[in-house]
């Protein structure tokens, strides 16, 4: 029997995003079931558990998208420096009020 | 977590049985969560459906406002990050387009309720923009409005909705912090910049004030009951005014309201109530830019349908 590799992903907690724990390696579903029970549920540690064959995943890895060559720093919250701006603001309205 | 003593079902699934309506209520009323592939009463996939869909519409209609300013964006950076901030509206559309089509109604027929007018969105986009400062209001304050009930919504007992929230909440902040630097820019620059910020300021208040919609009795709002959403509409205009009155204030921003001021006794902040009557007929289709967004939508819709026939392989439509 040739042997599958199998990703698990678990939910630790019941609203929880699904999260991939490992994998586990068995010629087919059922046993896949059996030893992610073991490995990733026999505490009670997981609320759910996914188990899906490796080879169902499609990964995506253009580094174009994932490290951008270009600045894309206006995509950021750090990408805004108002500290400066704001104080200039905040002195000219200051200065405005006491007239 | 679990009670040693008793073994507890490995998938996770809720402590009720399919078809136990009392059940399910007890779970989501004791901060339950709830899967798409979850059972639950009818009435309450509909009131979630109904809740995403408008936020949806509201995302997706949202940017036509900040659209027309892109190829009038002051400097390369600014149009730039406008146009970013627009994906990320239209992207967040189709995330909970998605949650909202797990939950039973057809993305077709989603789009379709939008363009008859049968479904509604957001009131502070059923108005048009006049000037540069608009998107600076715009991207500060309606998008501060809109995350602080976006917050709350995290927490909601529909889980696919609550994990889709954090995702945007974290965009979210990011325009914000546009907006604000572009409101900045323009209060530290001449004084015909800043009358032109005060100018969008006068204009957006009512329309902020009014978007979280008029107080309601918790006692008979099922969507709090059923922890759909955790926050009612008064507690999240008040939690916005506590944080950006004293941040347009600090700028010399006068707030067009000569009733607003914070009680410290009360610890609550008293207006002048807001217009109810101009949020009802502005969010049925009677805004001042309602037709025009809609029309935009009807025409943008029927330009693209060369591609829907293409990629969902309707061979007649397409030849």
């Amino acid at each position: 029997m040739t042997e599958r590799i199998w990703e698990v992903f678990r939910q630790e907690d019941e609203g929880d995003p699904m999260v991939h724990a490992g994998n586990v390696n068995a010629p087919d579903e059922e046993l896949a079931m059996h030893y992610a029970r073991e490995f990733y549920g026999r505490r009670g540690e997981s609320h759910r558990l996914w188990i899906v064959a490796r080879d169902a995943v499609v990964e995506l890895d253009d580094p174009d998208l994932l490290k951008p060559p270009f600045d894309r720093s206006h995509k950021k919250p750090g990408g805004y420096v108002i500290k400066h701006k704001l104080e200039a603001a905040k002195q000219r309205a200051a200065a405005e009020a006491g007239e | 977590m679990n009670d040693a003593d008793t073994i507890q079902p490995m998938n996770g699934r809720p402590p009720y049985e399919p078809g136990d309506a009392e059940g399910f209520y007890a779970h989501v009323g004791s901060g339950g969560k709830v899967e798409a592939d979850d059972w639950m009463p009818d009435e309450y996939r509909a009131a979630v459906l109904k809740f995403v869909e408008m936020h949806a519409n509201s995302e997706l209609m949202g940017v036509l406002p900040e659209r027309d300013w892109i190829m009038r964006a002051p400097t390369l950076r600014r149009k730039l990050a406008l146009t970013s901030k627009i994906q990320d509206e239209v992207g967040h559309a189709q995330l909970l387009y998605r949650v909202a089509e797990d939950l039973g109604k057809p993305r077709s027929a989603m789009l379709a309720d939008l363009l008859d007018g049968k479904t509604k969105f957001h009131n502070v986009f059923h108005y048009p923009t006049r000037s540069w400062a608009d998107v600076g209001i715009i991207a500060w304050l309606v998008d501060a409005a809109a995350i602080v009930s976006q917050q709350a919504l995290r927490d909601s007992s529909y889980a696919p909705y609550a994990r889709t929230m954090k995702k945007i909440c974290w965009e979210e902040s990011v325009h914000i912090m546009h907006g604000r630097d572009v409101v900045l820019t323009l209060m530290t620059g001449t004084a015909s910049q800043r009358a032109m910020v005060q100018e969008a300021l006068d204009r957006w208040w009512g329309p902020l004030m009014q978007m979280h919609g008029p107080p309601t009795d918790p006692a008979k709002d099922k969507d709090l009951h059923w922890g759909i959403k955790a926050k009612n509409n008064e507690q999240l205009r008040q939690e916005f005014l506590s944080i950006y009155v004293p941040r347009i204030r600090e700028l010399g921003l006068e707030i067009p309201d000569p009733k607003l001021r914070y009680d410290e006794t009360e610890g609550r902040w008293h207006y002048t109530e807001p217009d109810w009557a101009e949020l009802k007929a502005v969010v049925t289709g009677h805004g001042p830019a309602s037709e025009e967004r809609l029309g935009f939508r009807r025409v943008n819709f029927a330009e693209t349908q060369w591609v829907r026939d293409a990629l969902l392989g309707n061979a007649t439509a397409a030849a």
